[in-house]
Formats: C-alpha cells, sequence, structure tokens
C-alpha cells in the first residue's frame, strides 16, 4: 500500500476526534486534501473557510479559543507562518490560546514554486516565540500519534507537516518517544546525525550509503525542537564522537542552531556540523530533490560530511 | 436624573478620570481616549452590554474590545466602576505596582484581547460570535475601532468574513476622528466613503454623531435586527472632545501637556458637558 500523505492521517484523525468532541474546530484558508472534504460534509458547524485571509484566520481561531474551542488552522507553511506572523504572536502567543497551526509543504515541499512558497526559515521564526511548541514528524505513525496529542493536550503550537508521502520511519515505537521529543532510530558509533522530517529520510540514505564504506553513524530524529530538554538530547548524545545536523533551512537560528544551543546550555563543547542551505533565495527550477542535491543538501553531502568527522580524532565532549 | 443626563455626567467623569490617570505617569493617549467616551459610556451604562458587576469572567457577558488598543485605558475607569479590580489601581496605573498598563491585556478583569497592535479586535470578537451562536449563548461582541485602524487590512479581511458568516451578534463601532497620528486621514489616506465601505462589505451600517448618547443609543438599538448582518456604527467624532487646545489636533496624539495646559485642560474639562 501506498505510504498516506501526512495531512490525510492528520485530518481523518482530527475528523474522527471532532465527531466524538464539537469543541474542536478546524479552520482553513483555502488549502485542501482528500480527508477534509469528509470533516466539511460531516462537520460543517465545525469546520470554516476563512477565505484567503490567514491574518483573519489566526484571530477568529483566538476568539473561538477564548470561548474553550480547540482550533486547528490549517494552510500552506508560508502563509501560515511569515504572512500572518503578528497575528500567531499577538493573538495566540501573546493571549496564551491553545490553537494547532498546521503548516502543510515545509521547506522546499512545494517543488519548483520558489521563495513564496518555500519555508526555510520557518523554524527559526515560530520557535523564537515564547510558549510555543514545534513539531515535525517524518511519516504516518509520528504524524498521527502528534494528531492525538495535539487534541489530549491543547496547546499553542506549531506542526510542520511534509507535503509528499513519506516512507515509514518507527515501527510502532514512535509514542513512546514522543515525550522526549527525539529518538535514535537508527544505532552507530562515533558520529550521530540529528536531523528531522524530510531531511531525516535524507539522512537514513545517508547512513545506509556509508555502511557500504563501513562507517556507520547513528541517526537521531529532533522532531521537536521546542520546548527541548538540553540536558536529555547532549546526554543521548554522549557516547557519539561528533554530531552532524541537516536542515532544509536557512541555518540562521534554525534546526542545526537548536542543537547548538544545547550544548552551548549544557557547557559541552562537542564538535558540531550544521548542514543547511546557504544564505541565499531559491529560484531553480527542476524540483526539490535536484535542488537540494545542487545545494549540499544531497544525500552524498551528508555522507561525505560524516565520513569526514568519522576518520577525524575523536574530540570529547562534556 | 434622567438617562439622558445620567450618561451625560457619566461622560463627563470619565474624560476627566481618565485624563487624572495618564497624568499621573504622563503615559497614554488623551484625545483618542476622548473621542470615544460617549461610545463606551453608552455600551456601558445605556442598558446595551451585557455584563454581571463584580464578574469579569461571567460566560454570558457581552464581549468589548478596544481593539484601537492606544485608547484601551479609557476603559479602566468603567471597569473599576462596576467591580472588575479596586478603583485603587486608578491610581496606580502604569506603576509598577499597578495592575492597569497603557496598552491593555487580557491580564486586566474585563480586557478581552490584547490590542495594542491595531486590526486584531474585530477578528477575535468574530470568533466569539461564531463560537456563541454555536453553543446557542446570546452573547454579542462590540468592537471599537479607530478609523485609522481601518487602513489595515485585517479588518477587511474579518469585514467580509463576518459578512459570509452572517453574524449579527458582531457590531464595530468605528470612532471616527478623521485624524491619525501625521495629520488628516481624508489628506493622508483617504477613507471616505467609509459607511459606504463598510455597507458594500455586506454589513448593515448607521452613522451617526458619535458624542450624541441619544443618537448611539438609537444605533445601538439595531442590534440583532439587521437581518442577519453584522451591524457597523460609523460614529462621527472629534479627536481630544472636552479639551480646546486638543481637538481635532493630530499633534496631540501622544504629546502630554505644560503645566499651563494641564490646567487648562483641568479648567475645560470641569466645566466642559458635552450634551449633543
Amino acid at each position: 500500500m501506498a505510504n498516506p500523505l501526512m495531512r490525510d492521517v492528520l485530518i481523518e484523525e482530527l475528523c474522527s476526534i471532532a465527531r466524538r468532541d464539537p469543541d474542536v474546530y478546524f479552520i482553513a484558508a483555502d488549502l485542501g486534501a482528500a480527508a477534509l472534504d469528509s470533516f466539511r460534509e460531516e462537520l460543517p458547524r465545525q469546520f470554516i473557510h476563512s477565505g484567503i485571509s490567514e491574518q483573519n484566520m489566526i484571530d477568529v481561531a483566538a476568539g473561538l479559543a477564548t470561548c474553550g474551542k480547540k482550533v486547528y488552522c490549517y494552510a500552506m507553511s508560508s502563509f501560515i507562518t511569515a504572512r500572518c506572523y503578528e497575528q500567531i504572536k499577538v493573538a495566540l502567543g501573546a493571549m496564551n490560546q491553545p490553537v494547532t497551526l498546521i503548516s502543510v509543504g515545509v521547506g522546499m515541499g512545494y517543488d519548483d514554486a520558489g521563495p513564496t512558497h518555500y519555508t526555510t526559515e520557518d523554524i527559526a521564526i515560530m520557535r523564537a516565540l515564547p510558549g510555543i511548541e514545534v513539531l515535525s514528524p517524518a511519516d504516518a505513525e509520528s504524524t498521527l500519534a502528534i494528531a492525538r496529542h495535539t487534541h489530549a493536550k491543547p496547546a499553542f503550537r506549531y506542526l510542520r507537516l511534509e507535503r509528499p508521502a513519506l516512507p515509514p520511519v518507527y515501527q510502532g515505537d514512535f509514542a513512546a518517544a514522543l515525550p522526549a521529543g527525539f529518538a535514535r532510530v537508527a544505532p552507530g558509533s562515533k558520529v550521530a546525525i540529528v536531523s528531522s522530517g524530510y531531511m531525516l529520510h535524507r539522512s537514513l540514505e545517508a547512513r545506509a550509503l556509508l555502511a557500504a564504506q563501513g562507517v556507520e553513524p547513528a541517526v537521531f530524529d529532533l522532531f521537536r525542537v521546542k520546548p527541548l530538554d538540553p540536558a536529555a538530547l547532549v546526554a543521548a548524545l554522549a557516547p557519539y564522537d561528533a554530531v552532524v545536523t541537516v536542515e532544509e533551512q536557512w541555518l540562521a537560528g534554525g534546526f542545526g542552531s537548536v542543537v547548538l544551543e544545547a550544548f552551548s546550555d549544557v557547557g559541552s563543547t562537542k564538535r558540531v556540523v550544521r548542514i543547511g542551505l546557504p544564505d541565499r533565495w531559491f529560484f531553480e527550477n527542476g524540483g526539490r530533490k535536484p535542488v537540494l542535491d545542487a545545494f549540499g543538501l544531497g544525500v552524498a553531502d551528508i555522507a561525505r560530511a560524516v565520513g569526514e568527522l568519522h576518520s577525524s580524532p575523536g574530540r570529547e565532549g562534556a | 436624573m434622567s438617562k439622558h443626563n445620567d450618561l451625560i455626567e457619566r461622560s463627563h467623569w470619565l474624560r476627566r478620570t481618565v485624563f487624572e490617570m495618564v497624568m499621573t505617569t504622563k503615559r497614554g493617549h488623551v484625545p483618542s481616549s476622548f473621542s470615544c467616551a460617549e461610545i463606551l459610556v453608552s455600551l456601558f451604562y445605556g442598558g446595551v452590554a451585557r455584563y454581571t458587576r463584580g464578574d469579569p469572567t461571567d460566560p454570558n457577558r457581552d464581549r468589548v474590545y478596544m481593539s484601537k488598543g492606544h485608547a484601551a485605558h479609557a476603559l479602566y475607569p468603567i471597569l473599576a466602576d462596576i467591580g472588575y479590580f479596586p478603583t485603587e489601581e486608578l491610581a496606580r496605573y502604569t506603576k509598577p505596582e499597578g495592575l492597569l498598563r497603557m496598552y491593555a491585556d487580557p491580564s486586566i478583569p474585563g480586557i478581552e484581547a490584547i490590542c495594542g497592535s491595531l486590526g486584531h479586535g474585530l477578528g477575535i470578537a468574530a470568533g466569539v460570535c461564531m463560537a456563541s451562536r454555536n453553543d446557542g449563548r446570546d452573547v454579542r461582541s462590540f468592537v471599537v475601532l479607530g478609523d485609522g485602524e481601518c487602513y489595515e487590512g485585517s479588518v477587511w479581511e474579518t469585514a467580509m468574513f463576518a459578512a459570509q458568516q452572517g453574524l449579527d451578534n458582531l457590531v464595530a463601532i468605528v470612532d471616527r476622528n478623521a485624524l491619525c497620528i501625521l495629520g488628516r486621514t481624508e489628506d493622508l489616506v483617504r477613507l471616505e466613503p467609509i459607511d459606504e465601505k463598510w455597507r458594500s462589505f455586506g454589513w448593515e451600517v448607521v452613522r451617526v454623531d458619535g458624542h450624541s448618547h441619544t443618537a448611539l443609543l438609537d444605533a445601538f438599538a439595531r442590534v440583532g435586527k439587521t437581518g442577519g448582518k453584522p451591524l457597523c456604527i460609523v460614529a462621527d467624532t472629534v479627536k481630544g472632545k472636552g479639551v480646546s487646545f486638543m481637538e481635532g489636533r493630530s499633534e496631540w496624539h501622544n504629546r502630554m501637556p505644560s503645566p499651563e495646559q494641564l490646567e487648562q485642560a483641568r479648567r475645560d474639562l470641569e466645566t466642559n458637558r458635552i450634551t449633543n
């Protein structure tokens, strides 16, 4: 069976939850999904089309939430982040409203669309907001568990969904990993790769490539960059001499920065190499994969970075 | 005292109280508060907004939003008067030990939203109106918008949305004082015909003298009688109303008076009663 789309997994589960819980509201800013059609049809009172008006969407969500509603806002990544950032900051963040933002197509998920549709900064800008939870599932299982988690524990939350269907990473073990916010998804030694979402899969491919050369890095899925217990992450990475972070983001304040901050916060000087997008805009055609390959985020690029660290003398961290 | 005279006296009281409150630490926006004094007094003392004295969290209360958040402090004397917090807080306004801040937020009882940034109140209120309607609660939201706030695109996003949703429990009151910080709106970026703009977005619109309690109460009487439309009251007002040297003068937006002007303002506020 083909891998399901994350958004369909999420919305199907939310629909099933919303049938039992009339306080669940779903607001869409004109983005569809196969699973959304049945939600709209079955639960019209709980489905709202905000118009292509993300500012309105977030403010309306805040108003609903002040009345005890559990609100989900749904739009393309670009338009549910920077487009309405002030509404998120003020009406949700500063007012402490438990609204989940469902962001579809993170990174360069909208192939060939260019800077308007790419979110290559969303981790940096969203995690900057106090009190927010930032989650990036990497497969259907993690998406489903996170869907349940958002309803069980309503909070100010940013949920980063990949646009394409991705193969499974977890085999029934994600729920146990959820409280920690990260999980080792492949064992290894000397070097650990830390990534999430789409790039987690590229990282696993790089590991497979390296295995043929006798190099086996561990791979960690850091699916929740905030909140994060830095001591727990650093302890989990303690067995490795070096860490490579892999992200489809600009490096300024992004995913790799989260890991660096954790090491800095606990006073560790472990070698951390960040791989991410160069500091430029992307207008190139060809789709997500070729563009990532051309700009330093290819499977071979990840493998090379790991290989270099693997062969260099280890440096003990704290 | 007739109801009308009572409202006039309360507006008189509100202006003087807000003025002295702002003057304690010289933080705030006096002219923006004075243009909407009659609007707020009509809402809270004219039998329009429904609330329970002393209970700011009554789920069935009507919501009042000062979406023009720079003037939200004009609500403080009223909120204290209806028992939401002790009147002594007014003397501690913007002081480190005080509850009340220059820009209001929901940590202050009776403040429904944080509106220091313009263009948020209407959308938040629309969400409350939808939830209330779906839950079968007869809750209305009254949103005081600045006319300059209507430059914000988010206002019109919600204006479209609220009309589509038929939110006849949503009321926008545009404090049309015709000034923003750098001058007259019509000289900067034209807003007129502002009533026609709202009407064309699907709202029931009434335009009134925003310093006349009679006219305002007539307008508020249309709430819920709009055939399923949200109601917009365009209230023509004067920025700084009640202080002679501030009236209609944009430079007073957040300027503080000299000692001589302070005394002049106090004399004006003591003697002036807005009686239209």
